[in-house]
């Protein structure tokens, strides 16, 4: 029975995006005058094409390398949101956490000037320091004075918003730039390319260390068994002896770190400098991708890499076809809604079967 | 740029006319939010909502000659309205349908919500217009403002009940204050308003007395659609004229901080969007002198974070407190 549940969950989560996608194909259709080859874009425009013509040569990396790039940040977001979902905290703290650390290591990368590899550490840790100290402030909030996670993280998303503006506005902006942006930042404190031709950088890697990391501290450590106890039943957690508002504290902390750093990827690796209005809203598309991964670390790798995918596939079929890339929130939604509906596969049954016996019914009738 | 001219223009009446034109967007979504709180049912999709209704008034009454080309000019903003209040409506459905049938986690589909909304309008506003900015080259209309005749002349009265323009405010504002008193009553002094808080506070107690708490969480959720609709429908079709990419730029998120800020009491959440709608008012008057707008437009955030630990601080206190006179009862 126990396998046979293993096997039942990954076949619903890909009955799952498989729905959610071909909804997204019908609504397409309905807007676009070229439905197949917006679709074709969507769903293969990220992979390198391999050319023969002149020898061997690999073209299109720079989507490769898109795909990739975006899959990071995702991935990093992810597991941010899958430990604190796993203890069944709602933080929707990611935004401002991501904003912060953007901040952190732009202040570092203009503020301080340092040889190579200690300017770069300086500013990814500065990055994660904020995160964690910005996590921490609801993590303490509601373990010790029950205050609810989702307005408390939705108000320091707002607070950490202008803090971000406010910084920019009137110490790290460019005046000579043409847009609100800081100067770029200076080599020392960027990310180095992994590989030419991308912006794949070092911290692909640092995400890949970051799930065995984050998977090792949710399967293999004592703090990680709290989580899931904690998440399962707290009134139960705490009669087990688990020290249940340190926990609640720990884990939203922790998960800033990984947000903090996901803000680092889009300061130091992708933009090389600040820039207002960073990335709304990217916060919140760490939900998506936790959820696909049920908070497993090992599968948030893979659901990021898919969500990843269907990103750049989406702003890829923006520039070559008639519809825009926002077709993507619209089936992440509904992923979204899909996956967490643990009745929609019994409903539907029984809504069938209704349908079926009013049918037969009829015929009866008849 | 003195302290007095910061004080004199703050103490003015284009001041309070300045706020309740900014408080409005917050009060409407609040009260939304307010009903399906109250239900047990918290709504974190006000702000897909307003943003989805906001799209849909545009669209139509913009599209409404073509669309309804019999229908009389005057009524374009009214069907832009009632569509957009029919699409937030529906939104409140589909949340209670995915949470009451499906038992989907209500915070999980009203995020879903939100992200549907920004999607769906970014999206369908392209197809519709071939822009993704702004719907600025579609001539929507505007819903009508109401102006109180006579008072213009009075110096600080013409202002403060008209507007700095004297044209008067929105309807929306007015709808918004009405709403309010509308509110208060049906929570306090209707059997329906009760069932509603019972079914929030105590769900298996409202059962056992049989209401039917489902049928009251659909209801309050639909309810709460309505709200924000009109919140959304007011940004572009009062406040703004237009629809533009992500307008509602979290005032939805901020109508749910209003809430619990005015303790979950409709004239307490209508003081508390007006404390917001002040320091957003504050903070653009301010960000043409000495201090940066941004702190300033940190103040209700950070207000709310405190009204919070002083609400569970307080709360704590009398908790204690009665398990105190408990033990002592028993004891003696």
């Amino acid at each position: 029975m126990r396998g046979m549940a293993k096997f039942v969950e990954p076949v619903r989560i890909l009955a799952v995006v498989l729905i959610a996608l071909a909804i997204g194909f019908v609504i397409t259709a309905l807007v676009s005058k070229e439905p197949a080859q917006a679709y074709t874009a969507l769903l293969t425009g990220p992979l390198p094409r391999i050319s023969f013509e002149n020898g061997f040569a690999i073209k299109n990396i720079n989507r490769f390398g898109n795909w990739l790039e975006e899959s990071t940040t995702l991935i990093l977001l992810g597991l941010a949101v899958s430990i604190v979902f796993r203890a069944r905290q709602f933080s929707l703290g990611a935004e401002g956490q991501m904003l912060l650390g953007a901040l952190m290591t732009a202040v570092i990368a203009l503020k301080l000037s340092l040889p190579f590899p200690a300017h770069m550490l300086l500013a990814l840790a500065a990055a994660m320091i904020i995160g964690f100290l910005w996590g921490l402030i609801p993590g303490l909030l509601k373990a010790y004075l029950s205050v609810d996670e989702i307005v408390s993280t939705l108000m320091l998303n707002v607070i950490a918003l202008q803090l971000f503006d406010l910084l920019l506005f009137n110490w790290l902006r460019d005046p000579a730039a043409g847009f609100v942006g800081t100067a770029p930042f200076p080599a020392s404190a960027v990310l180095p390319l992994l590989i030419p031709g991308t912006r794949v950088s070092l911290m692909t890697i640092l995400m890949l260390i970051a799930v065995v990391v984050a998977w090792f501290l949710m399967a293999r450590t004592p703090f990680g068994f709290e989580l899931k106890m904690l998440g399962a039943n707290r009134k139960f957690a705490e009669y087990g002896g688990v020290n249940t508002k340190r926990v609640i504290a720990l884990s939203m902390a922790v998960s800033g770190i990984l947000a903090g750093l996901a803000g680092a990827h889009l300061s130091m690796g992708l933009l090389k400098r600040l820039t207002i209005n960073l990335s709304p809203g990217l916060g919140f598309e760490g939900i998506v991708v936790a959820l696909l991964a049920r908070n497993d670390p090992r599968w948030v790798l893979l659901a990021g890499l898919f969500y990843g995918y269907l990103r750049t596939g989406a702003q890829i079929m923006e520039r070559s076809s008639d519809v825009t890339r926002e077709v993507v929130l619209i089936i992440q939604a509904i992923i979204i809604l899909l996956i967490t509906a643990e009745r929609l596969f019994p409903f539907v049954q029984q809504w069938v079967q209704l349908r079926r016996s009013r049918g037969e019914a009829v015929v009866e009738a008849g | 740029m003195s302290l007095e001219v910061v004080l004199q223009s703050i103490f003015s009446a284009a001041f309070i006319a300045t706020v309740i034109r900014v408080a409005t967007p917050l009060i409407l979504p609040a009260m939304g939010g307010l009903l399906s709180d109250l239900g047990g049912v918290i709504n974190i999709a006000l702000e897909g909502i307003m943003l989805a209704a906001a799209f849909t008034g545009v669209i139509v009454s913009g599209f409404a000659p073509q669309w309804f080309p019999g229908a009389p000019a005057w009524s374009y903003p009214w069907l832009g309205a009632l569509a957009g209040v029919l699409v937030g409506m529906a939104m409140g459905w589909l949340i209670a349908f995915f949470h009451l049938e499906l038992k989907t986690d209500i915070i999980l589909t009203g995020l879903a919500m939100n992200i549907l909304a920004s999607g769906a309008t970014v999206f369908l506003m392209f197809s519709f217009t071939g822009d993704k900015g702004s719907t600025s080259t579609l001539a929507s209309a505007r819903l009508p403002s109401l102006q109180i005749p006579f008072v213009n002349n009075v110096p600080v009265l013409g202002t403060l009940l008209n507007g700095e323009n004297g044209t008067g405010y929105n309807i929306m504002s007015y709808l918004a204050f009405v709403l309010v008193v509308v509110i208060w009553i049906f929570l306090y002094r209707t059997p329906a308003g009760v069932h509603l808080r019972a079914t929030g506070e105590m769900p298996d107690a409202a059962q056992s007395v049989g209401i039917d708490i489902r049928r009251v969480r659909y209801q309050a959720l639909v309810a709460s659609g309505f709200c924000a609709a009109l919140g959304g429908l007011y940004l572009s079709m009062g406040y703004l004229s237009i629809f533009q990419a992500n307008m509602t730029a979290g005032r939805g998120f901020i109508a749910l901080a209003v809430i619990f800020l005015g303790n979950r009491h409709p004239i307490g959440a209508l003081i508390a969007a007006l404390i917001f709608g002040t320091a957003s008012a504050l903070g653009t008057r301010l960000g043409t002198m000495a201090i940066p707008p941004q702190i300033v437009e940190m103040i209700p955030p950070a207000v709310t974070i405190a009204a919070l630990i002083i609400y569970n601080i307080r709360r704590r206190a009398r908790i204690n407190a009665a398990a105190r006179r408990f033990q002592e009862q028993a004891t003696s």
